[in-house]
Order: C-alpha cells, then sequence, then structure tokens
C-alpha cells in the first residue's frame, strides 16, 4: 500500500469514527432521557416507547439506514447521506442504551435515596449528586459494549453511499488489485478503536467494585 | 424574629394524634409525643409494633393519614399558609432540620467518607467547600474517623460505617437527629463504639429519638422511654420509672424477655 492508499484509509477511519462518535453521543444522552421518561409510567407515552425500543432492537441497522435514507424524502425531509447515517445509527443505538440505563434505574437501592432525603436533599438534587453518578459507572460497562457493537456495525451505511472505513478498502483493492492490505490494515484500526473503548470499560468496572457494598 | 428568641421554648419535635395505616392495617394509631430541645427519647417495642414507621412519618419519609408533626415549630407535609401538601422543596426544608440514621447505614458508595458528611451542607444547604470540609474534619474527630477522611464507605466496617452515618446527620446541625435500631446491624463487637458516640452526643445536648433494643444504653440515656405495642404508645415513663416500675404486664413481660 502506498501513501495515497494510506491516505484514504485513514479518511475512511475518520468518517466511520465522527459518525459512530455522534451517533454515541446522542444516543447515550438520548438513552438516558428515553429511560427517565420510562420511569415516569405515562400511560400512551410508554407504550409508544416500548414499541421504538423492540422495533429499532429488532431491525437490523443496515435496513434501518437504507429505509430511512429512502423513505426521508416521502416525509418532505431532506437528509443528506452523514444526516441519515447519524440519525439512524443514533435511534438503533438509543434503544439499547435506554434499557441499560433503566435496568441501573431499576436496581437502583432505595436505601440511598431515602438518606438523600432525610438530609433534606430534593429529588433533583439527589438524582444529579447521588443516583446519576452511580448509574454512570454501573451502566458504563453495558454502554461501551453497545458502543463497540456500534461501531462494528458501522459498515452497514455503506448502503446509502457513504465511504467508511470498510467501503474504502473496497477502493483501494480496485486501484491496487491487492485486496488483502487494506483489509488487513482496516481491521487493525477498528481493533485500535475497540481496544480503546474497553481500556474505558475496564477502568469503569474497576471503579464499580466501589459501589458493591 | 419571635420564632428565634422564643426558639428554646419550642418542642424540637411535637407529634399530635399520628395515625398511618397500610392498606387495612393500622400500623399507628393516635400517637402523641413531645421531645425537648436537648432531650433522648428511646422508642422500644416488639419488631413490628410500628417503631420504624413513626420515626419515619416524623420526616415524612412516610406520610401519615392523619394528625400534626412539628420539627422546632414548623409543621412538615402540610402548607398550612397555602392550605395543601408541602411542595418536594418545601418538604425538603424542613427534613432539612432533622438528621436520620439507618439500621443499613445507608451511606452514598461513590462518596469517599468526608464527602459524604459534606455533601448535604453544600447542596442541601449551599455552604462554600472549604467551610463544609472544616466541619466535617471536626465532626469526623468527634466520632473517631480522623484517620478515615478518603477512605470509601466499602472498606469500613459495620461500626464505622454507622459513625460516618451520624457524622453525616450531624453536619446539617440537625434540630433532632432519627436513630433506627443503629447497632442492630452490627456485629456484637462493634456496638459499643456507636453507643458511645451516642451517648457523647446526648451528654452535649443533641436531640435524639433512638429506636433500639439496647436496654443499657436506654436505660442510661434516655430522658424519656416509649414503648409501643401494635402501633399504640401504651407506656411513657422516664427510664427510672420504666424500668424498675412498669404500668403494664406487657411491658413487664417485654423487660424480662430482654433482661
Ligand atoms: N411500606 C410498607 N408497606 C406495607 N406494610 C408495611 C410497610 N412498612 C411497614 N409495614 C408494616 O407495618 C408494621 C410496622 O412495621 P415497622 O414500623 O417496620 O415496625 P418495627 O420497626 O417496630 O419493627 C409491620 O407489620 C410491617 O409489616
Ligand atoms: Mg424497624
Amino acid at each position: 500500500m502506498n501513501g495515497q492508499a494510506w491516505l484514504l484509509l485513514f479518511e475512511g477511519a475518520w468518517t466511520t469514527l465522527w459518525i459512530s462518535a455522534t451517533a454515541i453521543a446522542i444516543g447515550v444522552v438520548l438513552g438516558l432521557a428515553i429511560a427517565l421518561v420510562r420511569m415516569a409510567k405515562v400511560p400512551f407515552v410508554d407504550q409508544l416507547l416500548v414499541l421504538y425500543i423492540s422495533l429499532a432492537r429488532a431491525t437490523p441497522l443496515v435496513t434501518f439506514v437504507l429505509f430511512l435514507f429512502l423513505s426521508a424524502p416521502t416525509f418532505g425531509i431532506n437528509m443528506n447521506r452523514n444526516t441519515a447515517a447519524i440519525v439512524a445509527m443514533t435511534l438503533n443505538t438509543a434503544a439499547f442504551n435506554a434499557e441499560i440505563w433503566r435496568a441501573a434505574f431499576l436496581s437502583f437501592s432505595r436505601e440511598q435515596k431515602e438518606a438523600a432525603l432525610a438530609c433534606g436533599m430534593t429529588s433533583g438534587v439527589f438524582f444529579r449528586r447521588i443516583m446519576l453518578p452511580q448509574m454512570i459507572t454501573t451502566s458504563l460497562p453495558g454502554l461501551v459494549n453497545e458502543m463497540s457493537f456500534l461501531i462494528k456495525g458501522s459498515p452497514a451505511i455503506a448502503v446509502i453511499g457513504i465511504v467508511d472505513l470498510t467501503r474504502v478498502t473496497n477502493r483501494i483493492a480496485a486501484v491496487t488489485y491487492d485486496p488483502l492490505p487494506p483489509i488487513l490494515a482496516a481491521a487493525l484500526l477498528y481493533m485500535l478503536i475497540i481496544s480503546a473503548l474497553l481500556k474505558l470499560q475496564a477502568m469503569a468496572e474497576k471503579k464499580a467494585n466501589r459501589l458493591a457494598m | 424574629m419571635s420564632e428565634h428568641t422564643h426558639a428554646s421554648d419550642v418542642p424540637a419535635v411535637s407529634i399530635k394524634k399520628m395515625s398511618k395505616s397500610f392498606g387495612d392495617i393500622e400500623v399507628l394509631r393516635d400517637i402523641d409525643l413531645v421531645v425537648n430541645k436537648g432531650e433522648v427519647v428511646s422508642v422500644l417495642g416488639s419488631s413490628g409494633s410500628g417503631k420504624s414507621t413513626m420515626l419515619r412519618c416524623i420526616n415524612w419519609l412516610e406520610e401519615p393519614d392523619r394528625g400534626t408533626i412539628h420539627i422546632a415549630g414548623q409543621r412538615i407535609g402540610v402548607n398550612e399558609h397555602a392550605g395543601r401538601k408541602m411542595t418536594g422543596k418545601e418538604l425538603a426544608t424542613v427534613r432539612a432540620k432533622t438528621g436520620m440514621v439507618f439500621q443499613g447505614f445507608n451511606l452514598w458508595p461513590h462518596l469517599s467518607v468526608i464527602q459524604n458528611v459534606m455533601e448535604a451542607p453544600i447542596y442541601v444547604k449551599g455552604m462554600p467547600k472549604e467551610q463544609a470540609r472544616a466541619i466535617a474534619i471536626e465532626l469526623l474527630e468527634k466520632v473517631g474517623l480522623a484517620d478515615k477522611h478518603n477512605a470509601f464507605p466499602f472498606t469500613l466496617s459495620g461500626g464505622q460505617k454507622q459513625r460516618v452515618a451520624i457524622a453525616r446527620a450531624l453536619a446539617m446541625s440537625p434540630e433532632v437527629i432519627l436513630f433506627d435500631e443503629p447497632t442492630s446491624a452490627l456485629d456484637p463487637e462493634r456496638v459499643g463504639e456507636v453507643l458511645t458516640v451516642m451517648k457523647n452526643l446526648s451528654a452535649e445536648g443533641y436531640t435524639m429519638i433512638v429506636v433500639t433494643h439496647e436496654m443499657e444504653f436506654a436505660r442510661a440515656v434516655s430522658d424519656q422511654v416509649v414503648f409501643l405495642e401494635k402501633g399504640l404508645i401504651i407506656e411513657k415513663a422516664p427510664p427510672a420509672q420504666f424500668f424498675t416500675n412498669p404500668k403494664t404486664e406487657r411491658v413487664r413481660k417485654f423487660l424480662e424477655i430482654s433482661a
């Protein structure tokens, strides 16, 4: 592989990285918001969210990306490829994240809340200072897991013409007639990204140990 | 202003005609109790008699069905000016005047010992961090944990955790501290260190309501002993009278078994 090929590869890696990172960042927060709303058990809204979560979790990402990109214009929405990819990946990952956050909500001890209320904290202060930090720590392993699934599923966005880290290897091979080196290089880059995430996960798990009293 | 000048006349806690049911079961009936400033009240009674529920109604962790509770003269749970239930925020303001120590400690595991103590002064009272830290250092010294500031709860023994919980309650300078069986979850050899701290607090003039099975503590430290039986206060007396000359057969039996 020559310098030109490496440049293309890094461009593909960058595309994968920034689209995934954007979807992850929004998806984590959106998942938390969905879990929060679900805890309030508002009739109808709750059923709607359950429906969304089961649909999003059951649909392959590649199908979802394609559907969103092709159907948007019929709803009068003008979406470029990147936006469609981000929206699809966000809606996909948020559904999984919502379940992870929800499990953290449900398993949170009532005793800690009572201790917080008893010394005069409002529910808001309790959530911000006591519950959320612990929920982040306990959910992080699951969230990071989901992040790496999303990144590994991200080649799906090539279906609407985005040249991501996997797709770009085809292009390089088309010029060099040697498909193996770019594929190997891409695999290496995926591994680098995922191992950075796993590092984060290990740190979170270490921190989580102190929560087990 | 007048509230402040007469503060010492107002009881720390005043409960009138308080009742509470869970479903069809009446757990507390017509509880009347006045706890003056500086007093220690021990609450005795067999398991299931309603002791925890009584304590938890005082700071509105449980909402009583009837009756009134005043903390240092302020009604809790009901906004009397507006004639409605208190909002969460109003409730929090009154609760900030009480402290509670739980059987299971209920420390916040993600915070270090000193952070557990500083948390409420900072985020409830809005106290500057440095001031909260100074107070926490003093209180941890008082409960004998000056060397544990930066430890996390999971590294502590039960007795140490409970002393952190006491320091956490003290940090808000509460009008009254509610103890719900503070030594029941401890290994026997750890009970003494917590009771010693509580005795010291009583000597310092803290107002405390203590649900306990520690008869020696109740006898030595209390100003009043209250006995609950099936949600009723069937006896209320100074310890000298309660332990030597109980009025009811029920308490006589209870003391025999506990002795
Ligand atoms: N949240 C609750 N829901 C239903 N019943 C409860 C609840 N809390 C307590 N009880 C019942 O109320 C009675 C008194 O309980 P409690 O106040 O915990 O007694 P004690 O602290 O004296 O052991 C018991 O019969 C208990 O089962
Ligand atoms: Mg109890």
